[in-house]
C-alpha cells in the first residue's frame, strides 16, 4: 500500500520528532510513503484569507503531485487536511477557478483533474490498515494507559467537511486508542480549539484557551493526552509550561503525536519515536508506567 | 475549459466515525424516544445577582416529532409558568429562541429534544432571567460597524449591476437570522476583554454589506479597524452551530480578512510575514515567522526558546541564514511576488 505523503510544515520543523515517527510506523504498517519534498506549505490559515487564488494553487498542486503519481494524498496535520480537502472541493466546484490553476501549473508540467483522493494517517489508519490488520500488529498492548483525545478543529469541522451536526461526536480517536489497548477517557476538551492560529501574534488567548482542557484531561484521569495534529501539540506540550503557570496548577501532561502512540503499541521505542523530545517528559507512561507494564507481561506471555 | 474527473469516491467512513453510535442525526436523535417516554429536562435558572442561579429538573412527556421549544412550552404551561425563555415565530426565521442544550447553540424551534436536556442561557452575553440574554453589546457593536451602503460617489443609478460572483460572499450572509448562536459557540468571545475581537455574528453583519460591491472601502475600513479580526482562531465553532449554515469563517471572516489587508495593511501583518517567508522558502520556519512578527518581543520567552533548543525543536542558524527548501522555487513563482528575505 503506497501513499504521497505530505507532512507539512510543522512536522519538518518544531514537530520534526512527528515526522521521524510517522516514517518508522508507516514501515511497520508495511505503507510505503512517498514523501512530496517539492510541495510547499499549504498556507495555513493566512494565505487562504489574503491571498485566496495562491493559496488554492499551493494546495492544488500538492494534489497534482500525488495524482502524478497515481497515489492517494496522506497527510500528518488537522490544517493542511482540511486546506486541500477545500482546495480539492473549490477546484471541483469552480471551473474557472480550476482551468486557472491548471494553467500555472502547466509551466512545470502538471496537471490536476480532480482524482487525488485525501487521507489524514488517523483515516488511514482505519479506512486502509482495518481494525483487524492492526490488531495483529500490535505487539505491545499499552494495557491500561488512560488516553485523553484531543482532536483539535479542523479534522472535524466545519460541518460542511465532516458532516457531523455536533462535533463532539467524532469517536475516530478513542476507538484506535481502545484498539491499541488504552482507555480512552471523556473530558471537555476534546474537540475544543489550540489557539494556534493566533499564536505567532498574540500567545495569550492559545494559553488562555487550553488550560482547562488540560486540567480537564488530568482530572479525569489522562495519563497523556493524544492529538493528530502538530499545531495542537504546539500549543498543548510547548507551552504547557506557560498555560500551567497561568492556570495556577501543575499540569505535568505528556501530549503525544498520533503516530508515536501507534509506534508504542508496535514495539518501537520512545526514543525511536521522538518521544524524548517533548518539552513535557513523557517518562510516566514509560518505563515503569503502564506501557512498559503491559510490555513486560506480553513478554512473559510469549515465554 | 478543463476536463474535471468525478470527486473520487467519497471514502468518509473514518471521517465520521461516532456519527452512528452518537446519534449524530436527527433522524436518528428522534428515533431514540417513543411517545409518552419521560424526557429528563434541566434548566439553568437565574432571577438576579442577589439570589445567584441554580439547575431545576423537570419531567416532560415525548411526543413525536417533539422540539426543545415544545418542552419548554409545556413546561411553562404545565409546571412553572414563571419560566422565561423568548421565542416568537416557531419556524426558524426570527433568531429569538436560540439556547445552549447540552452544551450546544440551537434554535429551541428547530433542535429535536434528547432524552436527557441540560437547557441554558447563551454565553457571552449577561443574562436578564432563565434562559433570556441582553443583547444590547452584541447590537451596539454592529451599530459601530455602520452596516449599511451608503454611496459616496456616483454610481450608475438604480438597477445597479451586480453579478453573482460579485455578490457570492455577501449573499451567504444575508441568512443571518441574528439568533447569537455563534457569538455563544465562540471561544475567543469567551475570553472577554482579552481580546478586541468582535465575534462571529457581529462580523457576519458587516459581511453583509462590507462584502457587497456597493460598499463604501472608507466605512468598511473604519469597522474593521475596530473589529479585531485578525483574533479568530478558525476554529469553526461558529460554522458548527449556526442554524442558518453560513459559513461564517469561510464566507465572512476570511473575506473581510482580505479586505483588511487591502484597507489596513498593519492588520494584517501576520499574514503577509506569513506568506513572504512560504514565497521565500517554500515552507514556514517558524523561528522566522515569530520573528518576523513579533522583532525583540519574541525574547521575552526565551526560556522557551532554550528549551526548543535542547529539546532540537528548532533550528536558528537555519532560521538565521535563511534556509531554502526544496518547494522554495515553485514557491516564489507561484505566489508571484517578490520573494522578499526574512
Amino acid at each position: 500500500m503506497k501513499f504521497a505523503y505530505y507532512p507539512g510544515c510543522s512536522a519538518r520543523s518544531t514537530c520534526a520528532e512527528l515526522n521521524e515517527a510517522t516514517h518508522r510506523v508507516a514501515a511497520k504498517l508495511g505503507l510505503e510513503l512517498l514523501q512530496l519534498d517539492s510541495a510547499i506549505c499549504t498556507g495555513a490559515r493566512e494565505l487562504r484569507a489574503i491571498d485566496p487564488v495562491g493559496f488554492y494553487t499551493l494546495n492544488v498542486r500538492i494534489l497534482a503531485l500525488a495524482e502524478r503519481e497515481k497515489l492517494p494524498l496522506m497527510t500528518i496535520c488537522n490544517t493542511c487536511t482540511l486546506n486541500v480537502l477545500d482546495a480539492h472541493a473549490a477546484f471541483c466546484e469552480d471551473s474557472e477557478l480550476a482551468a486557472a490553476i491548471n494553467l500555472r501549473l502547466a509551466e512545470e508540467g502538471l496537471r490536476y483533474s480532480g482524482a487525488t483522493r485525501i487521507s489524514h494517517f488517523l483515516w488511514v489508519l482505519h479506512e486502509d490498515i482495518g481494525e483487524a490488520r492492526l490488531r495483529e500488529l500490535v505487539v505491545r498492548p499499552l494495557a491500561g494507559l488512560t488516553v485523553a483525545a484531543f482532536y483539535g478543529c479542523h479534522i472535524t469541522r466545519p460541518p460542511l467537511r465532516y458532516g457531523f451536526v455536533d462535533s463532539r461526536n467524532n469517536r475516530a480517536l478513542e476507538k484506535l486508542a481502545e484498539l491499541l489497548g488504552c482507555r480512552p477517557i471523556d473530558y471537555s476538551g476534546r474537540t475544543e480549539c489550540c489557539g494556534f492560529h493566533t499564536a505567532a501574534h498574540d500567545e495569550r488567548v492559545a494559553i488562555k484557551l487550553t488550560g482547562q482542557h488540560i486540567l480537564s484531561a488530568k482530572r479525569n484521569g489522562a495519563q497523556t493526552m493524544l492529538t493528530p495534529c502538530p499545531l495542537c501539540h504546539t500549543v498543548l506540550d510547548g507551552f504547557q509550561r506557560e498555560i500551567a503557570r497561568d492556570i495556577g496548577q501543575k499540569l505535568d501532561m505528556p501530549v503525544l503525536h498520533l503516530p508515536q502512540l501507534v509506534g508504542l503499541a508496535l514495539g518501537l521505542s520512545p526514543e525511536q519515536l521522538g518521544i524524548d523530545r517533548h518539552m513535557v517528559t513523557a517518562q510516566a507512561i514509560y518505563p515503569g508506567g503502564a506501557a512498559a507494564q503491559a510490555a513486560t507481561s506480553t513478554d512473559e506471555l510469549s515465554a | 475549459m478543463v476536463d474535471i474527473a468525478a470527486e473520487p469516491a467519497p471514502r468518509v467512513g473514518a471521517r465520521r466515525l461516532g456519527r452512528v453510535e452518537r446519534h449524530d442525526s436527527l433522524e436518528a436523535r428522534n428515533s431514540q424516544l417513543a411517545i409518552g417516554d419521560p424526557i429528563a429536562v434541566r434548566i439553568r435558572r437565574f432571577d438576579s445577582e442577589a439570589v445567584g442561579a441554580s439547575y431545576q429538573d423537570f419531567q416532560v412527556p415525548y411526543q413525536k416529532w417533539m422540539r426543545v421549544l415544545d418542552a419548554l412550552n409545556w413546561i411553562a404551561e404545565n409546571t412553572s409558568s414563571d419560566l422565561a425563555f423568548r421565542w416568537f415565530c416557531g419556524s426558524k426565521m426570527c433568531g429569538s429562541c436560540a439556547v445552549r442544550m447540552n452544551g450546544r447553540e440551537v434554535l429551541a424551534c428547530w433542535e429535536a429534544v434528547e432524552p436527557d436536556m441540560t437547557i441554558e442561557p447563551l454565553r457571552n452575553l449577561p443574562v436578564i432571567r432563565d434562559l433570556v440574554v441582553d443583547r444590547t453589546p452584541y447590537e451596539r457593536k454592529v451599530a459601530s460597524f455602520e452596516p449599511w451602503i451608503a454611496r459616496t460617489a456616483l454610481y450608475p443609478g438604480f438597477p445597479e449591476p451586480l453579478t453573482h460572483k460579485e455578490m457570492k460572499d455577501a449573499s451567504k450572509t444575508l441568512d443571518c437570522i441574528s439568533c447569537m448562536s455563534c457569538f455563544s459557540a465562540c471561544p475567543v468571545v469567551g475570553l472577554g476583554d482579552l481580546t478586541d475581537f468582535a465575534g462571529p455574528a457581529p462580523l457576519v453583519q458587516l459581511a453583509q454589506t462590507g462584502l457587497d460591491p456597493r460598499s463604501d472601502p472608507g466605512k468598511l475600513k473604519r469597522a474593521l479597524e475596530r473589529s479585531g479580526i485578525f483574533h479568530c482562531i478558525s476554529c469553526y465553532k461558529c460554522e458548527e452551530v449556526c442554524p442558518a449554515g453560513i459559513p461564517i469563517v469561510s464566507r465572512a471572516i476570511e473575506p473581510l480578512k482580505a479586505k483588511a489587508a487591502q484597507l489596513v495593511p498593519e492588520m494584517a501583518r501576520h499574514s503577509q510575514a506569513l506568506r513572504s517567508i512560504v514565497a521565500f522558502r517554500g515552507r514556514v520556519d517558524p523561528g522566522a515567522l515569530v520573528l518576523r512578527v513579533q522583532g525583540f518581543r519574541a525574547l521575552r520567552n526565551l526560556p522557551r526558546i532554550l528549551r526548543m533548543l535542547v529539546r532540537r525543536k528548532i533550528n536558528p542558524l537555519k532560521t538565521l541564514l535563511g534556509i531554502k527548501t526544496a518547494a522554495a522555487g515553485a514557491a516564489s513563482r507561484l505566489l508571484d511576488r517578490e520573494a522578499r528575505s526574512p
